[in-house]
């Protein structure tokens, strides 16, 4: 049994072995371009929305609002990284009710590769945010001998999130290829439902997260989101 | 559970180009599609709110016209009435002048009316008192009511011959004024008597028919009359005594 779709090689192109994880990414990539440019090709103020330009306004906008109550300073360029991050995974996810569907987040690379993401994602709002000064000043609250715990509790965010994502997903599917062997007709039904809501939850939790801690470096010193402790217990 | 970092690289590079297709192709979209429309929302609710305004003004304009021209009213109706009752007051009093224009001319024509009537009264009683007197005396004496009046002219002229004298002064002319034509013999007798009582006094005839029958004689600042005027005018209170009484006889 394979643990990680990184070990399926699918092709090679142009001396790149192309592995299960980089074409089921390539999917879910074309899906969501795919369908935003179907829906939103003739948007025009003068034509009224129809139902799936609805829905899709209603989840940026839902995607939108989560952001501005945690957010001290909403920002659009946090909605398009935490946006993509939530749209790509809760998509990753849902289409592992599809038969033969390895989802890109059961692979500890891609998982990693969204938490390096978030990790330089976090620096780089902050300083554009509070300058490079006022965000390395950071590193000093509330005084130098917290500089190295600042640093740890920095890369250790990236390394949880990307943790704790992998082994959602990756729980998810061993234990339904478990329970195929065991039981093939009722639990995995019941595990594969079980493994949409854990997927949905999961991008949630990435997404929120990464919009924490963003939002932790951007807000002003006194204005610190307080919803960062109760999200980082989650 | 390992990390194939050529796959962690091309995954890192996947989420940036996904990032950038969303937002060329989902997040731009959507929220300018979102920001348009509110806009235009904004645009409409703000050309509504102006319309609104619009119309409060107007209302408002159409409400001070209402009450400006009810106040108008008001007052022309109120002018109107003052009018009509100053109208009315100066119909009122101009009638009741005409009214009273009228009774004084009726009552100036009922007193014309009845002056008329007694002088026709008067005339007719006197005709009637003449011919009953030319009869009478044509009957028992033979003699005309001229030659009675002629005949006592000429015998009050003799008696009065010293007053006359006096009253005429210088004046040489008499002259007598009668209703008719004198007979010649009765005209010499005149002539006769004014000589007697003035000589050289030349007698002039006149005719009068506006004069009760008889005989005037005027002489310088004398006037003499043998008229039945006096008589005429007791046959007028004979008949205004009569009347009287028969008024009595009614309301009693």
């Amino acid at each position: 049994m394979e643990m990680t779709p990184d070990d399926t090689i699918v092709f090679v192109l142009a001396g790149f072995a192309i592995n299960a994880t980089i074409l089921f990414t390539w999917i879910v990539m074309a899906i969501l371009t795919i369908v935003s440019v179907l829906i939103t090709r003739n948007l025009r103020p003068e034509v009224p929305p129809n139902r799936w330009r609805t829905t899709l306004e209603a989840i940026v906008l839902t995607i939108q609002g989560q952001i501005d109550e945690i957010s001290a300073r909403p920002d659009r360029r946090l909605l398009y990284f935490t946006g993509t991050l939530f749209l790509f995974i809760v998509t990753s996810n849902l289409l592992m009710i599809i038969p033969g569907w390895h989802s890109p987040t059961g692979s500890l690379s891609t998982t990693a590769a969204l938490a390096l993401a978030v990790l330089v994602a976090v620096p780089l709002f902050g300083i554009s945010s509070r300058g490079i000064g006022g965000y390395l000043h950071s590193y000093l609250e509330p005084n130098v001998i917290m500089l190295p715990f600042n640093i740890i509790s920095e890369f250790s965010r990236g390394i949880s999130l990307a943790i704790r994502l992998y082994g959602n997903v990756m729980s998810g599917a061993v234990i339904g290829a478990i329970l195929l062997g065991v039981a093939p007709f009722f639990f995995p039904v019941v595990m594969d439902l079980l493994g949409l809501l854990t997927g949905v939850i999961q991008a949630y939790i990435f997404a929120i997260l990464a919009t924490v801690y963003i939002s932790s470096t951007t807000a002003p010193p006194d204005t610190q989101p307080e919803s960062t402790t109760a999200k980082e217990q989650t | 559970m390992s990390i194939d970092w050529i796959t962690v690289a091309a995954q890192v590079v996947n989420f940036l180009v996904l990032v950038w297709l969303l937002k060329r192709f989902l997040y731009r979209p959507i929220l300018d599609g979102i920001d348009a429309r509110e806009n235009q929302i904004a645009k409409r609710m703000s050309e509504a709110a102006r319309v609104r305004e619009a119309a409060e003004i107007a209302e408002a304009e159409y409400r001070a016209e209402t009450e400006r021209l009810k106040a108008a009213r008001d007052v022309t109706l109120e002018q109107a009435r003052a009018e009509a009752a100053t109208e009315r007051d100066v119909l009122m009093s101009e009638t009741r002048a005409r009214l009273k224009r009228e009774q004084a001319t009726r009552e100036a024509e009922r007193a014309q009316e009845a002056r008329r009537y007694t002088n026709r009264l008067h005339q007719d009683g006197a005709s009637a008192l003449i011919s009953l007197s030319r009869k009478a005396l044509s009957d028992l004496s033979g003699e005309t009511l001229e030659e009675r009046i002629v005949a006592r002219a000429v015998t009050r002229l003799a008696d009065m011959t010293g007053d006359l004298k006096a009253a005429a002064g210088d004046s040489r002319e008499a002259v007598v004024t009668t209703h008719e034509a004198l007979a010649d013999d009765l005209r010499r007798q005149i002539e006769a008597a004014v000589d007697d009582a003035r000589p050289g006094t030349t007698v002039r005839y006149a005719t009068d028919p506006g004069q009760s029958p008889g005989l005037s004689l005027r002489l310088g600042g004398a006037q003499l009359g043998w008229t039945v005027d006096s008589y005429i005018d007791g046959l007028q209170d004979i008949l205004d005594d009569a009347a009287r009484r028969k008024g009595h006889a009614h309301v009693a």
